[in-house]
């Protein structure tokens, strides 16, 4: 079960970050990087990798995509409108060729090894706890708030300039 | 069970989706997300090969050790941002505008 599961984050991290790239509206592009972040943090969870999985969480996951919110909300570029269709297929077909040779290369490696069992998330939760894991979280937690806060903030602080301005 | 391969090639699959970004957008908020795609691809090709193989595959781990390397590439891929940030908001306050053409010079 947890097999499948894993195999079906990966692939919705797969469509999570194209969507990104592709999305029009910019915070819809920054939600879906907070998507795949969280698709991304799972996959590697289930593996057993709790280390990376819950500091790629908190540094890419939290606090970077509140940077991007932020450099978002003050750019006002709300939407891309930079679209390019020659560039763009050149850009695929370099993409499409270069994955495949990776592709091609790693398959025909003969890397067979296998990893190991799927942790089950009650196994998770247990590691979680034994080794203070928890510690780390409640750090993400107040990182992210923090950094939400003083987004927050700047904006506040840059809306009240603009209208003193007008006022002025 | 899992297979190193699967993990190297989800890796090498958003490590494409990333460079698409890069190759294929004008908008740097876009570049900088694909260069954020690309780190995350290049840290989970990490952990995919950063595993203990033990005589069975039940014994194989993901050692503790491998997971030390994405975290000094992570603390790295975050300066890189940080700074990619604030690059786009300073261009901005004099092109007003995000579009990595008309960045031809950092100097004004």
């Amino acid at each position: 079960m947890s097999l499948v599961a894993s195999y079906i984050l990966m692939i919705l991290a797969i469509v999570a970050a194209i969507f990104a790239l592709e999305s029009k509206n910019l915070m819809v592009s920054v939600i879906s990087l907070i998507a795949m972040n969280f698709f991304v943090w799972g996959v590697l969870l289930t593996y057993g990798a709790l280390l990376i999985a819950w500091i790629q969480l908190i540094v890419y996951g939290g606090g970077f995509t509140a940077l991007f919110i932020v450099v978002v909300a003050l750019t006002e570029k709300q939407k891309d409108e930079t679209f390019e269709l020659w560039r763009t297929i050149l850009a695929v077909v370099a993409v499409v060729v270069i994955v495949g040779l990776l592709i091609f290369a790693v398959t025909q490696s003969g890397i067979t090894n296998i990893v190991g069992t799927v942790s089950e998330p009650s196994e998770i939760f247990s590691l979680l706890w034994e080794e203070r894991t928890t510690d780390v979280i409640l750090q993400g937690v107040i990182f992210f708030v923090a950094s939400v806060a003083i987004g927050t903030l700047f904006l506040q602080h840059n809306r009240k300039k603009a209208k003193e301005e007008i006022k002025a | 069970m899992i297979e190193q391969l699967h993990l190297l090639i989800l890796a090498i699959i958003l490590f494409g989706v990333g460079l698409y970004a890069i190759l294929g957008k004008r908008n740097v908020i876009k570049i900088l997300m694909g260069i954020e795609i690309m780190t995350i691809a290049v840290n989970v090709a990490f952990i995919a090969l950063g595993t203990e193989l033990g005589a069975t595959p039940a014994d194989s781990i993901f050692v503790k050790f491998a997971q030390i390397f994405p975290l000094i590439s992570l603390a790295v891929g975050a300066a890189v941002i940080a700074v990619g940030l604030a690059i786009v908001i300073n261009n901005y306050r004099h092109t007003k505008g995000v579009d990595s053409d008309e960045m031809s010079t950092l100097k004004r």
